[in-house]
């Protein structure tokens, strides 16, 4: 019979072990929690699933319209329109996911007033639920490749590695954001305004060329500049995405969700007192 | 074998002042320390605020204890409805999933015991409708059953007894016995004393957030009695000439209009409730007050001896006893808690004031529908009524 010991809140984050081992514990819970989340976005919406497909593609037409038709970026020789959904189809996994996962706490107040789970698996399954997002838009995405002759390959899949980099960069940026929102509300007022911001900050509407070089190394400690790029890389020039860019983003990353995670654990334990 | 242990915790609560923002400290648990041993049920007692909640919420991990630690061994489930975490587009059946899931138990375990569920609650056909269309009550019921069918080696149970009909509380009652055949350790904390005497082997005193005492049901029971009482009889105390220990409300029991003993009646029935007294000191114009209180403590009616004559009541020395007589209960089918004072009428003072094990047990009788039955009849009053009644007017 497995022997749980409840320590003081003060010294929560100490024991690591015990919160990840927990956590598998309650795989069934993150699953079955993940599932809802899906199921339950598009219930009653008469176009159901295909809203995971719309909303990328009418963002893709908008940015054409008014990037690239009026304001004229540049896209490094590609289509604007591949360019610009090859870069959005990680950044709508990051807005998405982060925008539920920070308010995932607060929106589930009845559940962490009364029962007991790991607090984690509520921001985790935002990302879980972004993430079948993404993978419909690369659908679309690989469809938009060949329609402009783009050619798909094998070494599309060393795209994989960069996903799960995004997906741990968003999990450390949603767990901190929504620990701090359990005591300041401020932060799910501020989001959307801090996203935008965010977005303009990433290159998304621009080549990450674009950027002037005095400002490239501070601009790079924004993981999604290396990110970004890398899908660039990868999917558009079928090269090895530029280490440098990408190694900033993998050590921000590494720093990050530990971090992140520790100082979510030290803010569960008294979670349910002030939410 | 110990199940659970508390050892030396304080929950510290910061209360935030609007007004001054300035923080001040609550200690909610002060320096608690108890064991729990395999199979055994505990009762926690208390006024509210003495720190139950809090215990339970520590044991269930929903907040971190300030101070101290508290050892578990196995499994730990609160019985709780958790209705609230039901999501209203998704049917019953999915939401078992959900809620279950929430609770700790695995996909495999909820798929076989759906079946057992889905009857406890006795949403049978409605199951695959979504749970928006269900009535309060079917949610409320749907909510308990996927929490009572928890597999734990430890329980938690909290005021869930008020939860659903007379028929519903009585299968919760099973549910408890059964799980506690079965070598569950039980922690138990309600405002019931009849049903804490009933069910617990070892009860822990509470007051204003330390343990102040353990022992058998029977003697802290008598010891809440008597924390309540001192603390009722602080706030009402007056200078008067009686005082308490002059009498005291020895029993409350309930007979038939036949005279024959009897746990309850039914709804719209009559009911004899017979108040035991002993007297030591001669009290001129006393007021005997019988109370009928719900699982969560509220007061839903009161017989006094004043409100059914004018007449004064002098309680002389001896043994006495007082029965009230009611044509027609008016409480719906369930449970009651069951209470008695004696006081005088000029003077607050309160002599004895009785909050026993006494339950009384409602049946369904007459039909009704409402929070409580009133004796009423009917009759037709249009103008071929009166025609009928008065057919030399014509």
């Amino acid at each position: 019979m497995g022997v749980t010991v409840i320590r003081p809140a003060a010294s929560a984050w100490m024991h690591v072990g015990e919160h990840l081992r927990r956590l598998r514990e309650y795989a069934d819970l993150l699953y079955t929690l993940s599932v809802h989340r899906i199921g339950v976005r598009y219930k009653q919406t008469t176009l159901g699933f295909a809203w995971a497909l719309l909303q990328p593609v009418m963002m893709m037409v908008i940015f054409t319209a008014v990037f690239s038709v009026l304001a004229k970026m540049p896209s490094e020789g590609t289509p604007y329109a591949l360019f610009a959904f090859t870069a959005l189809l990680p950044w709508s996994f990051f807005n998405t996911a982060v925008s539920g996962g920070t308010n995932s706490l607060v929106s589930h107040t009845h559940l962490i007033t009364k029962v007991y789970f790991p607090r984690e698996i509520l921001p985790i399954t935002y990302v879980v639920a972004a993430l079948f997002d993404f993978a419909i838009g690369s659908v679309v995405l690989l469809g938009l490749m060949s329609w402009y002759h783009v050619p798909v390959t094998l070494h599309a899949l060393s795209l994989v590695p960069i996903v799960v980099l995004l997906a741990a960069w968003i999990l450390a940026v949603s767990l901190g954001l929504a620990a701090v929102q359990v005591r300041f509300r401020d932060v799910g007022v501020a989001l959307p305004v801090l996203l935008q911001i965010l977005m303009f900050a990433s290159p998304i509407i621009y080549p990450l060329s674009a950027v002037p070089a005095a400002w490239r190394d501070w601009y790079l400690l924004n993981p999604l500049a290396g990110i970004v790029s890398s899908f660039r890389d990868i999917l558009l020039r079928q090269a090895a995405p530029d280490p440098y860019p990408l190694g900033i983003a993998c050590l921000v990353t590494a720093l990050t969700l530990p971090a992140a995670y520790l100082f979510f654990k030290h803010a569960e334990a008294t979670m349910a007192d002030l939410i | 074998m110990q199940a659970v242990r508390f050892d030396a915790v304080s929950k510290k609560y910061r209360l935030r002042q609007p007004s001054t923002r300035r923080h001040e400290d609550f200690w909610a648990v002060r320096d608690v320390s108890f064991d729990v041993g395999r199979g055994e049920m505990l009762g926690i007692v208390g006024h509210n605020g003495a720190g139950k909640s809090t215990i339970l919420k520590l044991l269930s991990r929903i907040t971190a204890p300030t101070r101290g630690t508290i050892t578990l061994e196995g499994r730990v489930a609160a019985l709780i409805e958790v209705g609230s975490g039901f999501h209203p587009e998704l049917s019953g059946r999915e939401n078992v999933f959900l809620s279950g899931s929430v609770l700790g138990m695995r996909r495999k375990e909820i798929a076989a015991k759906l079946d057992r569920i889905v009857e406890f609650a006795g949403v049978g056909p409605f199951i695959d409708m979504p749970v928006k269309w269900y009535s309060s009550g079917m949610y409320v019921r749907l909510g308990f059953a996927v929490a009572a069918h928890l597999e734990a080696d430890i329980l938690l149970v909290d005021e869930v007894l008020g939860v659903g009909d007379a028929a519903f509380q009585i299968r919760s009652f099973e549910r408890i016995g059964e799980l506690r055949r079965e070598g569950a350790t039980l922690i138990f904390i309600s405002h019931d004393l009849s049903a804490i005497e009933k069910l617990c082997d070892r009860v822990v005193l509470m007051n204003r957030g330390r343990l102040i005492a353990a022992g058998s049901p029977r003697d802290m029971i008598a010891q809440y009695q008597t924390l309540v009482t001192d603390s009722f009889a602080a706030v009402t105390a007056d200078a008067g000439s009686v005082s308490a220990g002059d009498a005291r409300v020895e029993n409350v029991f309930f007979r038939n209009p036949a005279g024959a003993d009897v746990p309850g009646t039914r709804t719209g029935s009559p009911l004899v409730a017979a108040v035991d007294l002993d007297v030591s000191t001669e009290i001129d114009d006393a007021v005997v007050e019988l109370f009928y209180y719900s699982r969560d403590g509220r007061t839903l009616h009161c017989q006094q001896s004043t409100a059914v004559s004018d007449g004064v009541v002098t309680l002389r020395p001896g043994r006495r006893r007082i029965e009230f007589f009611c044509e027609s209960i008016g409480l719906q089918p369930g449970i009651y808690a069951v209470g008695a004072s004696i006081r005088a009428r000029h003077g607050s003072g309160v002599i004895d004031w009785w909050y026993g094990t006494r339950m009384l047990y409602v049946e369904p009788g007459k039909s009704m529908r409402g929070h409580f039955f009133a004796p009423h009849e009917w009759r037709w009053a249009d103008a071929a009524a009166e025609a009928e009644r008065h057919p030399a007017d014509v």
